[in-house]
């Protein structure tokens, strides 16, 4: 009771990020599909929203600090990162699951160029597919714990599921030959791929 | 004589339920591991090690002006390491073939210059195997093999829908746990719904 009460009643909490996770993995596997499509629209990705001539660039030894102060100074929000690009460079991305920005940072020429990301179904999924880890804090952390939670979800609904499956004897030599056969061509993939 | 009663609907999705996820156990486990392993990463990630496998000259000829990727092509093929690969060239003319494999991914290096090879083999722990296994994907490669593997995980995303579809229907087959159970629905929705709004 306990055990098929625990495998209903995860799914049902946790059914959101399942389904998410599901429905977010078609982009990924057919992302060229995805990449034709969108071109065949022929617009561009981004668009500038702002430029800054003149821009007192922080310093650049730690791009944690750097990401913060270029966040600040154009009044954007969401989780960030900042990357560098070449010596000259450094590219700071914003990102919140319904918009993107990018501010790209010009060094040598102590300008920015900040830029948003036109909104794209796919790219909105596989977003939020991605979103994970610990660093952002606050909100963040806690979409973590639910990917967590998730994770675990899934390994409670196989743990689960064995056993409920086990309880019913007439599913078991069927059952045998369903789980043989899938552990046998994942076996091969990993051999072989 | 007796005739076999035939299966209810309800019998059919529940031994499709069941089968599927028999079926598909090794997935389920590959994909909820991994998305452990990397939701808790250092950032950033350690750059993986190689340990050198082999170092020679390579004694072929390539088509004039022919490209990187073709002459990574005939390299694989003369090395008997046909298969899914990606390749970039160096501001210095190097060629780099990341050659993907389960196990043990290679990485080969070609210095056109002088016709150097070099071999190496990524030392891949479990965690580095779980991520790249979680990322493997699609159709871009024109290998059979990496074809039947972007079908199993196709395979998986229909299971996955499937599962969620087919048991919302199961539960509402057991009418005792109707009302919990949709108290435990709307909380998941709600607290999602909370995070689309703020994230």
């Amino acid at each position: 009771m306990i055990n098929r009460r625990t495998h209903l009643y995860l799914a049902l909490f946790l059914l959101p990020w399942f389904l998410l996770y599901g429905i977010s993995s078609i982009p990924f596997s057919h992302g060229q599909y995805f990449e034709e499509l969108d071109k065949a629209k022929k617009l561009p990705l981004y668009t500038k929203v702002e430029e800054r001539l003149n821009y007192a660039m922080p310093p650049t030894e730690d791009l944690k600090a750097f990401g913060d102060q270029i966040v600040k100074d154009t009044n954007l929000s969401g989780n960030y990162g900042a990357y560098r690009q070449g010596p000259n460079r450094i590219d700071v991305y914003i990102y919140t699951f319904w918009q993107s920005m990018q501010v790209k940072c010009f060094l040598d020429e102590r300008r920015i160029l900040v830029e948003k990301r036109r909104f794209r179904w796919d790219h909105f999924l596989t977003g939020m597919h991605a979103k994970g880890g610990f660093e952002q804090g606050g909100v963040s952390d806690a979409w973590a714990v639910l990917v967590d939670l998730t994770s675990v979800g899934m390994l409670l609904w196989v743990l689960t599921g064995l056993i409920m499956w086990w309880r019913i004897p007439s599913t078991r030599k069927w059952g045998w030959v369903a789980l043989a056969a899938g552990f046998l061509t994942f076996a091969l993939f990993i051999a072989r791929l | 004589m007796s005739s076999v009663p035939a299966p209810s609907w309800s019998k059919l999705t529940r031994r499709a339920h069941l089968y599927l996820a028999l079926f598909l156990t090794p997935w389920v486990l590959l994909y909820a591991l991994s998305t452990l392993v990397m939701n808790h990463k250092a950032r950033p990630a350690t750059p993986p090690s190689w340990e050198l496998v082999s170092q020679r000259t390579y004694n072929g000829i390539f088509p004039p002006s022919a490209k990187a990727k073709e002459i990574a092509a005939q390299l694989l093929i003369s090395l008997e390491l046909d298969g899914a690969h990606r390749v970039t060239q160096t501001s210095d003319g190097l060629i780099q073939i990341q050659r993907q494999a389960a196990t043990a991914p290679l990485r080969i290096t070609f210095t056109p210059a002088t016709f150097d090879l070099k071999i190496e083999r990524q030392l891949v722990s479990t965690t580095a195997w779980l991520e790249t296994m979680h990322r493997r994907r699609g159709f871009q490669h024109p290998y059979l093999l990496d074809d039947a593997w972007a079908f199993s995980v196709d395979l998986f995303i229909a299971g996955v829908l499937f599962w969620s579809l087919s048991g919302l229907w199961l539960w509402w087959e057991l009418k005792s746990t109707r009302i919990l159970g949709a108290v435990v629905l709307a909380a998941g929705i709600g607290l999602f719904t909370y995070f689309l709004r703020v994230l």
